[in-house]
This record gives structure tokens, sequence and C-alpha cells, in this order.
């Protein structure tokens, strides 16, 4: 077994390990180096500061603020959506009506199609979807306004993105409803190739089928929604909430710093404020962040393997 | 599979392994070396410039014929027509020059790397959402001197320079810190209350003067079921379009100096509250368009061209920008802010007015000369014409608006600039601190209040704040009025 | 449980009886009235849900056949004519038969690209044990949470001394290289619940570990490479930052870029009409590309979903 396995491994890592670090991984070394100077991003030349930028944002309300949010999006934008995801997926194929002679566990009549109208929102890129929604939030003849109206509801007409007390809410509902698509297929997937018997046994022990769902579709779904819950709340703390932040909202970030996230912040700085080595110094955070959530979700997530 | 790794692997690594193994090494490391001596800001190597050509009547700028001009122009509101025409002009006048025109809406993201690099294009476009920081970058000297290009003889006349064909204000703009130039603003914008005369005149009432008979005005809309203002609630930084030269209008041109300077207390000056408050009063009184704090500028003018607001703060571009949902009929005007009474410091028709479209030649551009001769072909007659009629818009050029018809917009605009007179503000919170002027000010300040969550003293306390910020802020530039 | 030995997904509605369930007593006629209110319950949470995702699709198609003033005024109505100058001049003005061949070539390369490579990392990762495995590990895992933007400025220098800026290659090298820590992630995990025993056959029977990799595992693998690599997909086809530094040359535009480009021009000119149907065209190959393929792709991550 070990004949050649050095050279084996390392003509294996080589190429990919060689690409990542040059593509990615420098860059990234690059950046953290530039989070100890005043570079503006618009010249060459810069002087080393030390750690003023990391005092500076520990002192800044709005790196806080955008901190806190960014928070919220990785908890709670991934919650929902897997949490979503599932209920829909076990309706699709365990919620359908038993028919006679047919298998205990069925999946509701169009089941197929359910499945193709959701993936519908994950063929449009996030920065369609946010532009799409733009329209929609439009207080004054927005769609959802608009339907409101149209209901009779004219006294309740709220302004959406303008009101700093609902407009995270609004965006991150953005978010959820682009993905929980994906999810749904996904988790389909993994629940049409459960065995039936495993459901016939739990139905037999008098299970509902609301706990067979906690007994037997969750438990065995676990390391694909775990890995979902990663892959989410990356998306959640990046490229997605930036993109829907910096489409959708007041300023962008407002009303009021109401919806600024990280990302969006280490924009701002680098590209609006030529302040380059303060949103490295941002980036940093982020990055800790981030490394700070996926350590988190692998260790709550961590758990006995179940065989069967 | 067993992979305890115990055994040592060295004993079967041959001679042809060796070889392999180094080059796979090679594959990583040859590359590696070649960027590791040139990291990202590892500039110096700057490009070559070209060489100066011959200095003649037609070349004032000696730009070498034969060398390259690569132009970048940020491709928004005015499109990409105006300076293509332009470009045609300089291969025609330099056929043996290969001249490379882009244009985009990413200035940054696209040039932030080659002014590092020390290669950026001759002649750039500085504008849009992703300008580049005119502070810093002058503070980094990144810029050249526009100066030659200003004495230079004009492209019309030879007898007259290129600033003496120039609106007043535009040169002073350019400037951040004494005398040189570094920007050249090439539209020229006309801020204010945009209205459409038709809805004026069906309401039976004249354009106010007074902040009394605004409110009346106002109160007649709203009994037809109209709404007296809307504006960009998603973006409440064009509120100061027309209630920054209110507050000059008011407590005089200074008030707005004290503002830009970040003088202490600049805020606190009594003309600033009457402003707020009588603005705040629009709100209290439902004068404000509901929805509003949730509309972008594209939704709120499209609101207001349908007739469901009066009045709009904005620019001269929302002709353009809104041509497709302006009725025929409309009778788009712009007016000066009415004041608040006969005790205001300027006249009525005090207006802000101001360059756009900002034109930078990089200080290591290679052919900066060409850059500046284009800019001199743009400042011609012909092309401020040109410009005028496509895209609906003044040019820096002083004239330029006989014999071609101008929209009702435009005629508007000059005629608002007529009657200013010399009562032209100019405020540069916009230009020189963006951030503070956008987002803290803007967003979080007076859009707060204008949706009735900020009382006008608490916003005032709030704005005041901010500025003070800034002030102290050594991240900042700080530049202060000439 | 294995893979390989999953059972064939229960189809829904082919009527097959797979377990007759008759002989149940108590359990099961309890099941039957829950399952009918399950049914109405669920029927009605999934058709809401439905609407919801697809009106604001329709709507788009709707809105793009309309003429700018009614997007506004009316944003429920029906398109008094269709407008299909809209069309014309979002698809003249976009490029959007270039950008879309230019975003398969690169989507397309760096897609096998990243499968490969990242199998291959992740085979050595997951079945090796040699110093400095979890450092490797984690120094891919880690680039998942780097926020891209921050790399952008260095990273242009990197490819720009490569001499590989504004190409359609490196493009696609820039792509793997930013894709290889989700793969590797995934197929990490993949690959060590893969059963040994057949590898390691193989491996008694004189294959080199080259070999054995390619012919018995990578077949074995196939689900996982098939749910990584949607994942990849997705991410790879709607990338944007990335090409918007690296790919300036308006002939190499890639379709997010000509699309944002879109967006940003016509929010300028006020041309919400041909936004609408530049739009539209952009998605309706990914949608029919998935409605085509759907079986497959749902048969594919029903394999890799549970390992």
């Amino acid at each position: 077994m070990q004949h050649g396995k050095y050279r084996f491994i390392v003509g294996f890592l080589a190429v990919p390990l060689g690409l990542y670090a040059l593509f990615v991984i420098w860059p990234f070394v690059q950046s953290i180096y530039y989070s100890f100077t005043d570079w503006t991003g618009l010249s060459p030349e810069f002087s080393m500061v030390g750690f003023d930028n990391y005092s500076r944002m520990l002192d800044d309300d709005i790196f806080w603020k955008s901190l806190w949010h960014s928070v919220l999006f990785a908890l709670l934008v991934p919650l929902v959506t897997l949490g979503l995801a599932l209920f829909f997926s076990f309706m699709i194929n365990v919620g359908g009506r038993k028919r006679k002679g047919g298998p205990v566990i069925t999946g509701v009549r169009g089941s197929g199609l359910y499945k193709i109208v959701y993936f519908f929102p994950q063929v449009l890129s996030i920065a369609i979807v946010a532009l799409l929604f733009q329209f929609a939030y439009n207080p004054d003849s927005g769609a959802i306004n608009s339907l409101l109206r149209g209901v009779g509801l004219d006294s309740l007409q709220p302004l959406w993105l303008g009101d700093p007390d609902i407009a995270l809410w609004c965006v991150m509902a953005v978010l959820v409803w682009s993905t929980v698509g994906f999810f749904v297929v996904l988790f389909s997937a993994g629940m049409a190739s459960i065995p039936a018997e495993l459901y016939e046994a739990a139905l037999l022990d008098g299970a509902s089928r609301f706990t067979t769902f906690f007994k037997v579709t969750l438990p065995l779904l676990w390391d694909t929604v775990q890995s979902g819950w990663v892959y989410m709340g990356i998306l959640a703390l990046g490229a997605e909430s930036f993109a829907v932040v910096q489409i959708m909202t007041t300023g962008p970030g407002g009303p009021d710093y109401s919806t600024t996230v990280m990302v969006l912040y280490v924009y701002q700085k680098a590209f609006r404020d030529g302040q380059a080595a303060y949103a490295t110094t941002i980036g940093v955070a982020l990055l800790v962040v981030t490394l700070a959530f996926a350590a988190l979700v692998m260790k709550l997530g961590r758990r006995e393997r179940l065989e069967y | 599979m067993g992979s305890t790794s115990a055994e040592n692997d060295g004993k079967g690594v041959g001679r042809r392994d060796l070889i392999k193994r180094s080059a796979a090494l090679g594959l990583i490391s040859v590359p590696t070396m070649s960027f590791l001596s040139a990291c990202a800001s590892g500039g110096g190597d700057d490009q070559e410039k070209a060489e100066a050509g011959e200095k003649t009547a037609e070349n004032p700028l000696a730009v070498n014929e034969s060398a390259g001009m690569e132009f970048v122009l940020f491709d928004g509101g005015f499109g990409k027509e105006y300076a293509e025409d332009a470009v045609e002009l300089y291969e025609k006048a330099f056929p043996k020059a290969k001249v490379k025109f882009s244009a985009t809406q990413k200035i940054q993201s696209t040039l932030q790397p080659r002014f590092n690099g020390g290669n950026p294009p001759d002649l750039v476009d500085n504008s849009g959402a992703e300008q580049m920081d005119m502070g810093v970058l002058v503070g980094k000297k990144q810029l050249a001197d526009l100066t030659p290009l200003l004495d230079a003889p004009s492209y019309d006349d030879p007898n007259k320079k290129v600033r003496d064909t120039l609106r007043p204000g535009i040169v002073e703009m350019g400037q951040f810190d004494g005398d040189p130039v570094w920007i050249l603003y090439y539209a020229y914008t006309v801020y204010g209350n945009w209205y459409s005369q038709k809805a004026l005149d069906s309401l039976d009432a004249e354009y106010p003067q007074t902040w009394d008979e605004m409110l009346a005005v106002c109160e007649k809309a709203k009994k037809k079921g109209m709404a007296g203002w809307t504006y960009a609630g998603k973006y409440p930084y064009y509120i100061p379009f027309s209630m920054s030269p209110m507050i000059a209008k008011v407590g005089g041109a200074e008030v707005l100096k004290a503002i830009d300077n970040l003088e202490p207390n600049a805020w606190k000056h009594p003309a600033v509250k009457t402003v707020f408050e009588a603005w705040y009063e629009l709100y209290k009184k439902g004068y404000i368009l509901k929805g509003t704090p949730g509309l972008d500028h594209i939704q709120s003018q499209t609101a207001w061209a349908k007739g469901d607001a009066l009045f709009l703060p904005n620019g001269s571009w929302v002709e353009n920008e809104s041509a497709k949902v302006i009725p025929a009929d409309f009778g788009l005007t712009v007016s000066a802010p009415p004041g608040i009474d006969d005790n205001d410091k300027m006249p009525f028709g005090t207006i802000w007015a101001s360059g756009g479209e900002p034109f930078i030649v990089p200080v290591k551009a290679a052919n900066g000369a060409g850059g500046m001769e284009q800019l001199r072909i743009m400042l011609s007659e012909a092309s401020s014409k040109n410009f005028t009629s496509k895209v609906k818009s003044l040019s820096a050029y002083n004239g330029g608006t006989d014999g071609i018809e101008l929209t009702p917009g435009l005629k508007a605009g000059v005629a608002a600039l007529e009657l200013a007179g010399d009562n032209v503000v100019n405020p540069r919170m916009q230009d020189w601190y963006v951030q503070l002027q956008k987002e803290k000010i803007g967003v979080s300040c007076l859009g707060e209040m204008m949706a009735g969550r900020l009382t006008p003293a608490e916003t005032i306390k709030k704005i005041q704040g901010y500025a003070d910020e800034a002030a102290k802020d050594s991240s900042i530039k700080h530049y202060k009025h000439q | 449980m294995k893979t390989t030995e999953t059972p064939a997904p229960v189809p829904a509605e082919s009527g097959t009886p797979v377990h007759k369930a008759e002989a149940s007593p108590g359990g099961l006629e309890k099941g039957k009235k829950e399952g009918t209110t399950l049914n109405v319950f669920s029927h009605g949470v999934l058709v809401i849900w439905a609407i919801m995702v697809s009106l604001p699709l329709v709507w788009a198609v709707m809105t793009s056949f309309k003429d700018d003033a009614s997007i506004f005024r009316s944003p429920w109505s029906l398109p008094d004519k269709l407008n299909f100058d809209n069309w014309s001049r979002a698809w003249s003005q976009a490029h959007m038969s270039d950008y879309f061949l230019n975003t398969v070539l690169v989507v397309g390369g760096s897609l096998i690209g990243t499968l490969v490579l990242g199998s291959m990392a992740a085979y050595v990762l997951a079945r090796f044990d040699f110093p400095g495995n979890r450092f490797i590990y984690y120094l891919f895992i880690g680039g998942m949470s780097f926020p891209i933007m921050l790399a952008l400025v260095p990273l242009f220098y990197v490819v720009d001394n490569m001499g590989l800026l504004n190409t359609i290659h490196g493009l696609i090298l820039v792509y793997i290289a930013y894709s290889l820590p989700f793969t590797v992630f995934f197929l990490t995990a993949f690959f060590r619940t893969l059963p040994s025993s057949v590898a390691e056959a193989a491996f008694v029977d004189g294959a080199s570990h080259t070999r054995t990799f390619f012919q018995v595992m990578l077949p074995m693998a196939k689900p996982g490479l098939i749910s990584v690599g949607i994942f990849n997909f997705l991410g790879q086809w709607n990338q944007y930052m990335l090409p918007t530094v690296l790919n300036t040359d308006p002939d190499k535009h890639v379709l997010t870029q000509g699309l944002v480009q879109l967006a940003v021009s016509q929010g300028y000119k006020g041309d919400w009409s041909g936004l609408f149907a530049g739009l539209v065209m952009a998605m309706l190959p990914v949608l029919a590309a998935y409605i085509v393929f759907q079986r497959q792709v749902v048969q594919g991550l029903t394999a890799g979903a549970l390992k």
C-alpha cells in the first residue's frame, strides 16, 4: 500500500494546491498585510501604521452595526431557509394522501412540478432577484402594496425598505425566497432515498407523520443539512448579502444604517472612500466572523452518524 | 485504506521520480517567483511616457502625433455618443494615433489596479457610483495639473484661452488646494425645484417665492389629490439640491461655506434651523407623497412625472433620465427654491449650479498631452452643442446654446441661471466628503427627518455630531473654500 | 449507509405497490385520517409557496412586454400590446449571444477543472495520512470564508503578471481556484464515506494509486461529483466580481457582466422595459436547461444526498 504513496500525494496535490495558493492565498495574505498600512487603494504609495486601523475599527459605530447585521444574516437566513426547505420537501415527499394499494408514504400529487417551480429563483442571479424585488417593494406603485390595496387593505401600506424597523427583514426575506428552492430539491432527493421500510416501521410503532419527520427524516438528512447550513451561512455573510443590500436598500445600507452589513462596508471603504487599508481591516474581521461561524456550525452539528 | 505512513517512503525515490517531482515543484514555483517580485502595490515601473510632439498653432499642447491615446468614459446618464463623436475629431486631427476608447460604469474596479500599477489611461471621466475619491487622488498626487490646457488657445478662437470660454465656477471647482486645477467638469448642472408648469397652472397658482406661498400651493394641490412634494427617499441626498440653496438664501452663502469647511457649530446657524423646520412642516402637513421614503430616484421621478406630486428636488439630468415617462405636454420647469420671507439674506433666484462629469488626466498617463487635447476638442463650441443637443444638458462651455433648439427643461435651466445672475451657490460637500454628505447627513439625518422619524432639532444635533467627527477624522483629507 | 446501496427513489406517482400496508393495524387507521388532513394542509402550503415563487417571474416576463410608463403606473395590469422592440433593443445592446457563448466556455472549462482538481485534492486529503494533511485541509476550508472582494486588487496583479488578464483561460484558472474550497470540503467528506475495500482490492491487483483513483474511486464518487458540480455551476454561472476586475475586454464579457451593464445603463437611461427584456432573456436558457435536465439533476442529487 505504501509504494509510491508520497509521490502520488504530491502529484495529486501539486496542481490544485498551487493554483489555490497562487490565486487565493497569496492575494489574501497581501490583503492582510495592507490592513497594517494606510494604503488608499488609489496610489502605490503607503506606509506602515501598525494597529491603527484595528483600533479605529473598534471605535467605529458603523462597523459594529454592520457586524451585528452580518451575524443576524449568518444565523437567521440559513435557519429560516433550511427550515422552510425541510418543511416543503417533507410535504412534497411525505404529505401525499395514501392511495389504496399504494406505498405508506407518498409524495403529494404534482410533486415533480413543485420541484421544478420551486427551483425557479435559483436560475436567476441574485443581482437580478434583488432588482426584481426592488420593484416589488416600491411603496407607491410596487407589486406588494398594489396587491394590498387590491384586496382592500388600503390602511396597510408599509414603507418596506424605507422603514428602518423592517428594512433588514425585507432584505433577508429576499435571500430566503431565492434559495429555498435549491434546498427543497436537495432535501427531496435525500428523502426519496430513505427506504420506505423505515417509515413503515415508525408508523407501525404508532408514530404520527410529524414524529417520523424528527425520528427518521431529519437524522438521516443531518449531514446534508449541516453542509447546507455552512454553505448558506457563508453566502449570507458574503456575496449574496452584498448584492441584495447594495442593490435594494436605502443609501445603500440604510435607512439610518439599519441594513448595512460587513461586506458592504468593505466595499464602500475600498471603492467609494479610497480607504483600501481600512477596508481590508474590516475584511479581516469578516474573515474571523466567517471562520467562527463555520466552526460553530460544525461543532454544534457533530453527532453520531446513523447507520442503517 | 491502510495509510498509516509508518514506512518511510524515501527509499523508493529514483532518479526519474526526482525529476518528476522537481518538475511539479517548478510548476508552482516559477509563477510564484515572477509575481513575488511585483506584488500589488509594487509599482514604480511606471509606463513610458510618449515623447512630446511639435508645438504648432493647431497643436498647442504639443501632442505626439503618433502616440496612442486611451480614453475611459463613465457610461451613465449621458451615454457615450457625445464622447465617441469627440474621439472621431481627435482621430481626424491625429490620423497616425491609435485611440482606444472604452466606456464603463465600473470606473473604480477597472481603473484602481491601473492607478496602482502606474499605467492609467490618458483621460478619465471619473463619475458614477464607483467614482474614485477625488480627494485621495489629489492628495496622493495621482492627477495632472490641467493648467496647460486652460492656458492653451481655445479650439475655436486662437486668441482666447480655454479658461476664458468656460462657465463661471468651473475652474474653481477643479481646484483643491491652491492654484493647480486637477479636474475639469464637463457638464453643467442646474439644481433646484423641478415641476410641471401645466400642473401648476391647473392649480391656478404661481410658483411660490416665500414659504407661506409654498405651503399654500401644497394645500391647493392636496385638495386636488396631488401631493406637494416627493423626492428620492432611498437616496435622500437629493434633498439638499433644493435645501442647500434655500439655506444660503435665508442665511447667506457664508453659512454653506462654513458647513463645507466643517467649522464647529456650522449647522447650528439659525438659518439651518429655520429651513429644516420649514421642510419638516411639509411632512407634518402631509404634503409629501405617501410612500416617498421607500422610493428610489427613478420611482420618485416617475410618480412625479405622472402627476402624483408637484415638486421634486433634482438636477438637470432629470430631463434626460426620465424622458420616457415625462408626458409631452408636461411643461418641465426648474426654479430656484423659495425662501422664508422678505428678511432672507439673498434674493429670490439664488440657485445651486455647478459642474458635473469630472474629467481627469492621470499624472502617470503615457500621453497626458493627448488626454488634454481630447478635452480641448470637447470644449469647442461644436462639440459642446453636440453634447447639449444629444444629452439635454449644458456643458462647461459658456454659451453653446445658440442655434440649437433647447428642450423645455434646458430652457428653464438657462432662464433660472439668468434670474440668479451672480447668486449661484456651489456647495462642495458632495465632492469633498462623500460618505458624510450622502450616507451620514443624507440617509441618516435628512432622510429620517423627512420621514418624520427625527425632529429638526434632533436632526441638527445629529448632523453636527457627524460633521465634528469628520473634522476630527485623520483618515479623511480636509479641504477649505479658498 | 452506503450510497451504492441506496434503493431507487420511490416514484411518487407510479402507483407501483412498493410496500403493501393493508395488513397493519391501529397505527395505520390513525395514519389514514391524519394523512388526509396533512394532504389538504400540505397542498395548501405548497401551492401558496409555488405562487409566491412564480409570481415575480411571471411578472418579470409580463413587464418585459410593457412600455416604460405603464411599468410604474399599473404594475399588475397586462401589457396593452406586446412591445417586442424591448426585446430587440436589449438583444442588440446587450450582445446577449456573445456573452452567452463566453459564459458557456468559461463555466464549462472551470467546472471540469474544478471537479478534476477538486476531487484529486479531496481524495488525497480524505484517504491518506501524511504530515501536513490537516493543515492543507484547513487551508482549503478556510478559503470558503475569504471575502473575494478583499483579494481583488492583489489578484489583479497576480493575473496580470502571468499574462492572463482578459483571457478566457485565465478566468477559468481563477474560477477553479476560488471554487476549490467548497469542492474540497464537500468531496473530502464524501470520499471518507466510500468503502475502502474496493480500492484496496484494486490496489492489491497491482493497480497504481493513480489508476485506482481514476478507474475505481472516481466512478464511485459520481453522485458526489454531480452534487458539488451543481453547486459550482450555479456559483460560477452567477459569478460577477471576478470577471468585473479580471476581464475588462468587452468582447470577452460574460453574461452577468453584460446584465449588470445593461441594468446600470438602462437605469441611467430609464429604459426599464429594455432591462426586463434583458433579464428574461438571460433567465430563460438556464430555466430551460433546468427543466430539460431536471431528472438528471434530481437523480444526481438523490444519489449524493445521503452519504
